[in-house]
């Protein structure tokens, strides 16, 4: 009882620091932040400056379309890339505005692909990937769980079902431009999330064929494609890590993509691009963050100046107690 | 419905009434569990959840783990349960013991030896000094010769002082072998919660008196959980057993009050329910169209063709699963923690510490100490309320002289030398009166030390003695209200009888002078006794006697036959003087009053007092502002007629004056008045009522104490009952707030309270400081509870437009569980140790008490603002996350912990933006818990079977990681910081211009001390346009009812506009 007398914790006399918003506070956190935020956001826009970039659009110009119906085209399309027979090579010519330096990332972007979709992204099970013993097990994996004869898939889920399948051949003045596939998935998925004796089974053998096959006899862990579609992309519109290019390109080299143009994103009108670009601190080419830094330092920068404008033109006291409507009466006013 | 109890008959009894095991408890083992779960799940919210946890184990539309609401669902169930089973389990421990207690009673004309839970109805029980009552008994003999007994009833009561009971005349005398014998039949009630009659009568049976039927009152019985005192042995037989008995009938569980910052909270979770439906109903539309009209096409989603039945409800209740954290599950627990601490800031506060008793003050109800910031209200007893219940003999007048001046000791010697001198005949019955009044109104003390330095013949073992002689019924008898002066007695001594009455029935010459003193006592605040006396012939008395008697033992209306009976008797007084008695004011009852009443609350006296008396305190109490400010109207009249008309006169008045506002009105209303209006003018009562600041009601009953908190309370204004004895307990029950006073009294009102005090003048601490803090820090982590559930919520709904409307969660179940329970409730839970001014400024300015009374800080519009806080949050981190962490980041894993990182850190800058003083324990639960964030991420991330393996290290390894965060933080809170400053500078509330001038030390000055000049020098600099509006104005908040006192003061307030300044100027 005692200690509870004396203890400023119990009488609520904490030492207590109690700002205030001072105009002079105000006004200088307002100036910090516009100060220092201009310079990081042009360093920022800087640097996704140099970030040198090629995309090319294919998914249009690798599919035959005669028809000015576009239903038709539609229909014709979706045949076309559903035919499994049909020779899909499509060849595209890129042109290197810049300079670029090794490493140079290949990517492919998908646009209006919804890899976050409820139905996709719940449709997979991590610990079949990783346990070999645990093959058997296919919850949530629906409809991509097992065979009509109940046979397990591996990997089982609609995500590991719809890989992407299309391929690029890259040459530069017709020599081929390797591109290094190794090393493009997370350690952390080849190591951890992806067992190094799970090998497929079972997959792609539906009458209903979705994306890419997997080579049976290759532990999944090393089928490094599959492991980067796994990571589901949390926008509708992404880009996933092909391969890795380990030699320079020059400005206005003329570079020949071969595509295997294999992957349907015809029957929900996506697109698909090939992004070839390099990287710098900030990752690829992104001018929001620099853009965003800019605008809202030049803002605060303004709201600074309004405020010392306002601040100068009708300066107000703090705290003055004749500001209290019960100090304000009528009659000692007048 | 009567009951008889045949004394000492085994079997009888034994079937027909109930034993007596005293049980206290709400549940049996079997029934706990449903019934606790029953209780728990009658609250709308938790039904919300329990639907909204069994929903999420149907896999098909749960966006996360059923663990997310499960988890903290049973949590909460679980600790409330837990808590409720140990209470119970304490009382059953209590009820055991109580029950297995070793009583010795009658059976078969032995002694025996029996537990306390075996006692039958018309067992003969005997008790020992010092024990417990096991039941309740009527007494039929005890140690004492002349049959008295002591009784402490603290338990029943709480009154601790020792009371006298004496056995029934009919057991008078009969030897102790033969109690064990006795036969005889007691006809009474059936059991009753009255605690303070028991109108039944006893007849026994041969060969003891026969065929003659005796009265018995309460004083004849010993009631269950007194403990005998003073005395060697009682012995009484069983009437009521086991929860039968008066105390088990009093007992009932207290309906919960629910304070207005509850209900209001109510109301916003129904409104954001609404919300939530529709935002579940168009999300849940859009879904479907987008599943027809795309999502078949996305042939790697694999819809299938034909689906179930309920395909159309499953994209709208997967919404209504994600959406379901708009309600957030954390805020009961939140609110019920807080509570309890303020609760326990009132049992600490030193400074609400009797010194004189050193009783604490004590929050007996936890959930409503928002409620006293709200309090509009404040009905107060009078008696030991505002006054000490100290009653000192001040003034008297004895045969047309006064006596006595301001200090009560000259009195004394003065009187007593002067009256000894000339009116020795005089001085006997006077003073045995005084004494006999005395003994009343318990101020004994004083009364002796009149009569030693009378030099009577009487000294303190006689006084004591014959003050315990009073008790006994053969010497005196006294009815009606002591308090209200208003009581007759005679006392029986060598065959005199001395009187005593209310002067008015008498008339006469002689009685005018008297009729004077008494009204120039009242004047003074004094108490008034009037003494008179007849001398009594021995036949009269005996005739009497029997009349008395014979009332006395009715069985229905004994009252009124009682009070018949003593009118008979009461007439040819001679008057013998008046004597006046100060009931001292509590120490600060006047400062206390000025600050609350300037705090806007509006004051009713509630008394039993004379109507003079009543005013004369209420002017020295700060209740009316004495003329001619102050105006005081008064309702009176005897019939119906008079009463309306009298009525109508004052609430024209008061509707006059309430408009021109420069007046201070209060009306009076004696008891009779008051019954005739809420009878049959309600309405017009209570439009006056409304109107009027200040009420005074003499004369009133307990009932009508309880029927005007009740008038108040339908008019929708926070009411708060203040009152220290038993004739208030209703009136405290009722009243939103009920604040007992542990006096003299007892402790009966405390018991019954909310909140229990010392003194009156603590009350101004309760409501200004912990009420206050208590209503602007609940206000606050309420609404901040909404705001933090809103932001995670907007961003998920945000996200399902981007992943096809198909009601995907962004987050994971860890951080989506972990949101709620642990990183934005810890810092918000030390909000209430905030303060947003200091004590002292409160105390000062007391009228900032408005913000609270209309509830400023905690009403749809100050919702509306955290909503929309929410929603551009929400907007600034997703469309932030959302571009910075574009094409080969977006990472679903990523992305997500992104956004949850975004919310934390404008979370805590939200925390510390809205925090008013940083102790340290907010410095660490804002800053810690985003070290917090970070480790708990950390740790998950290096699981490697979860999810979230590596993901927050790789996070934070990136430099767009952190940019992107301070991004976020900037334009969230920018916005927001600007803003407030534009309020905080050009706009201030009343709360920010009293921070302000507090903590830059600038004047702190109330209206009555700035000096004029001052203040037209500092009107020049002041621009005259927006910011010279009424403050008060500044936003639609007093949005409970159409017309109250705040209200009032603001059209009062804003007759203080601009143009005034204006025209100063021009001149």
């Amino acid at each position: 009882m005692e200690l509870l007398n004396h203890s400023r914790f119990t009488q609520q006399e904490l030492p207590a620091c109690k700002p205030i918003l001072t105009p002079a506070l105000v006004m200088a956190t307002f100036i910090v932040i516009g100060i220092t935020f201009i310079p990081i956001g042009l360093s920022h826009l800087s640097a996704s400056e140099n970030v040198v970039e090629l995309v090319d659009q294919y998914d249009e110009v690798c599919i035959p379309a005669d028809s000015p119906d576009p239903d038709v085209v539609y229909s014709k399309r979706i045949g076309y890339i559903q035919d499994e027979t049909t020779d899909k090579t499509c060849i595209r010519t890129l042109i290197v505005p810049k300079k670029m330096k090794q490493p140079i990332f290949v990517y492919y972007q998908l646009d209006q692909f919804y890899q976050n979709h409820r139905r996709y992204v719940k449709s997979r099970n991590d610990e079949q990937y990783r346990d070999p013993s645990a093959s058997a097990k296919t919850t949530n994996c629906e409809p991509e769980a097992q065979l009509s004869e109940g046979q397990p898939i591996v990997p089982c889920g609609l995500i590991a079902w719809s890989l992407f399948n299309d391929t690029y051949t890259l040459s530069r003045n017709d020599v081929a431009l390797p591109i290094n596939k190794k090393g493009i998935a997370w350690e952390s998925d080849r190591t951890h999330k992806f067992g190094d004796n799970v090998y497929s089974k079972n997959f792609q053998n539906r009458s209903l064929i979705g994306g890419g096959k997997l080579i049976d006899n290759i532990p999944l862990n090393q089928q490094e494609d599959l492991l980067v579609w796994m990571r589901t992309a949390a926008l509708p519109n992404f880009r996933k890590l092909y391969g890795r290019i380990e030699t320079d390109l020059e400005v206005n080299e003329i570079i020949k993509v071969v595509i295997q143009n294999n992957y349907n994103t015809y029957s929900f009108n996506g697109k698909k691009k090939l992004v070839i670009s390099t990287t710098t601190w900030i990752g690829g080419k992104n001018d929001f963050l620099g853009m965003v830094y800019i605008i809202v330092g030049g803002v605060c920068l303004l709201i600074a100046l309004v405020f010392i404008t306002v601040y100068l033109i009708k300066p107000r006291p703090l705290g003055d107690p004749s500001y209290l409507s019960w100090n304000k009466n009528p009659a000692s006013v007048q | 419905m009567k009951r008889y109890v045949y004394i000492n008959d085994d079997n009888l009894a034994k079937d027909i009434y109930c034993d007596n095991r005293i049980s206290n408890r709400k549940y049996t083992i079997l029934n706990f569990l449903p019934k606790n779960l029953w209780e728990q799940f009658s609250r709308f919210m938790n039904q919300y959840f329990l639907l909204i946890a069994c929903l999420q184990l149907w896999s098909l539309i749960t966006p996360v783990n059923p663990a997310s609401t499960w988890g903290p669902l049973i949590l909460i169930f679980a600790v409330s349960s837990s808590k409720e089973a140990w209470d119970d389990y304490n009382r059953y421990l209590l009820d055991k013991k109580a029950n297995e207690k070793e009583i010795w009673i009658v059976r078969q004309g032995i002694r025996k030896l029996i537990q306390a839970q075996d006692i039958c109805i018309g067992n003969i029980v005997w008790l020992r000094e010092n024990d417990e009552v096991p039941c309740d008994l009527l007494l039929l003999g005890t140690a004492d010769p002349q049959g008295f007994c002591y009784v402490e009833t603290a338990a029943l009561d709480g009154e601790t002082d020792l009371k006298t009971r004496s056995i029934p005349s009919a057991c008078m005398g009969i030897d102790v072998d033969l109690l064990h014998k006795i036969k005889g039949v007691i006809e009474c009630p059936s059991p009753n919660k009255d605690i303070r009659r028991f109108d039944a009568n006893m007849r026994l049976f041969p060969p003891f008196l026969d065929n003659d039927i005796f009265p018995l009152t309460i004083k004849n019985t010993l009631l269950q959980s007194c403990y005998l005192r003073n005395t060697e042995w009682a012995c009484g037989v069983a009437v009521y057993t086991g929860n039968q008995t008066k105390l088990g009938m009093c007992r009932g569980i207290a309906e919960p009050k629910l304070t207005a910052v509850d209900a209001m909270i109510d109301k916003l979770t129904g409104a954001v329910f609404v919300f939530q439906i529709v935002v579940v109903i168009v999300l849940g539309i859009a879904g479907n169209v987008f599943k027809d009209k795309q999502g078949r096409k996305l042939w790697y989603v694999q819809y299938p063709k034909e689906g179930p039945w309920y395909e159309l409800l499953v994209i709208p209740l997967r919404f209504e699963l994600l959406c379901s954290i708009m309600i957030p599950i954390s805020i009961k627990v939140s609110l019920d923690l807080a509570k309890s601490l303020y609760a326990k800031f009132i049992d600490w506060d030193v400074e609400m510490v009797d010194p004189e008793t050193g009783i604490r003050s004590n929050a007996a109800n936890q959930a409503i100490s928002e409620d006293l910031g709200q309090v509009e209200y404040i009905l107060t007893d009078k008696t030991g309320t505002l006054t000490e219940n100290k009653m000192i003999f001040k003034r008297c007048c004895i045969s047309g002289r006064f006596y006595g001046n301001e200090s009560g000791d000259a009195l004394t010697a003065k009187v007593g030398q002067f009256h000894t001198r000339h009116y020795p005949k005089m001085k006997k019955p006077l003073y045995v009166l005084l004494l006999v009044c005395a003994w009343f109104w318990r101020i004994k003390t004083e009364i002796f030390l009149i009569l030693t330095s009378m030099h009577l013949q009487c000294n303190m073992k006689y006084l004591t003695l014959w003050s315990s002689h009073l008790t006994g019924k053969e010497c005196l008898w006294w009815l009606g209200n002591a308090k209200a002066g208003n009581f007759s007695s005679c006392q029986k001594e060598q065959m005199k009888l001395f009187f005593l009455l209310p002067i008015l029935i008498v008339s006469g010459q002689q009685v005018r002078t008297f009729a004077e003193a008494v009204e120039q006592y009242a004047q003074m605040g004094l108490r008034t006794l009037c003494l008179a006396w007849r001398k009594l012939e021995e036949d009269e008395y005996q005739e009497w006697t029997s009349m008395f008697k014979e009332a006395n033992s009715t069985l229905v209306d004994r009252e009124r036959r009682v009070a018949e009976v003593c009118q008979r008797l009461e007439r040819d007084f001679e008057i013998l003087g008046v004597a006046a008695i100060e009931d001292r004011l509590q120490e600060g009852v006047p400062e206390t009053i000025e600050i609350l009443r300037k705090a806007g609350i509006n004051f009713w006296m509630l008394t039993g007092d004379k109507m003079s008396t009543a005013i004369q305190i209420a002017l020295s109490c700060n209740f009316v502002s004495p003329e001619p400010k102050g105006q005081i109207l008064i309702i009176d009249g005897k019939t119906e007629d008079e009463v309306c008309r009298s009525l109508d006169r004052v609430l024209l008045t008061t509707r006059i004056t309430e408009s021109e506002s420069k007046q201070d009105v209060a009306f009076v209303v004696d008891g009779w008045a008051l019954e005739i209006a809420l009878k049959h003018y309600r309405k017009p009562f209570t439009e006056l009522a409304i109107l009027s600041r200040t009420a005074i009601c003499c004369r009133v009953t307990p009932s009508q104490k309880a029927q005007l908190v009740e008038l108040l309370k339908l008019c929708d204004y926070r009411t708060l009952a203040i009152g220290d004895g038993g004739n208030d307990v209703r009136m405290i029950q009722q009243a939103d707030i009920g604040v007992g006073i542990s006096g003299r009294e007892g402790l009966q009102a405390a018991r019954a309270a909310d909140y229990s005090i010392g003194k009156f003048r603590f009350l101004k601490r309760l409501i200004l400081v912990h009420g206050r803090y208590s209503y602007n820090r609940t206000a606050f982590l309420s609404q901040y509870s909404f705001y933090k559930s809103f932001l995670i919520c907007f961003i998920q709904i945000f996200f399902s437009f981007i992943s096809g409307v198909s009601g995907t969660s962004l987050f994971n179940t860890v951080s989506l569980m972990a949101y709620n329970v642990f990183y934005t409730s810890v810092p918000v839970l030390f909000s209430v140790l905030d303060k947003d001014l200091s004590e002292r400024t409160v105390m000062q300015h007391p009228q900032i008490l408005f913000d609270c009374q209309s509830g400023r800080l905690l009403n749809p519009s100050t919702f509306a603002g955290w909503f929309g806080r929410s929603l551009f949050h929400a907007i600034v981190v997703f469309v932030i996350t959302i571009h910075s962490y574009a094409f080969e980041k977006s990472v679903m894993e990523e992305v997500a912990m992104v956004a949850v990182s975004g919310c934390i850190w404008l979370q805590a800058f939200v925390v510390a933006l809205e925090t008013n003083s940083f102790t340290i324990f907010q410095h660490l639960a804002i800053w810690g818990n985003l070290v917090g964030f970070y480790a708990i991420n950390w740790i998950v991330s290096s699981i490697p079977t979860s999810g979230m393996y590596t993901i927050m290290f790789r996070l934070c390894e990136q430099p767009s990681y952190w940019i992107t965060m301070i991004l976020i933080v900037a334009t969230g809170m920018c916005p927001v910081l600007a803003l407030k400053y534009l309020r905080y500078t050009y706009r201030p509330s009343r709360i920010n211009l009293l921070q302000q001038s507090e903590r830059l030390g600038g004047p702190i000055l109330s209206s009555g001390i700035i000096e004029p000049k001052s203040r037209s020098s500092l009107d020049k600099d002041i621009p005259t346009d927006s910011v010279y509006e009424p403050l008060l104005s500044e936003s639609p908040s007093a949005t409970r009812r159409s017309a109250g006192p705040t209200q009032r003061l603001d059209s009062v307030q804003s007759q203080s506009p601009p143009h005034s300044t204006h025209t100063r100027k021009d001149n």
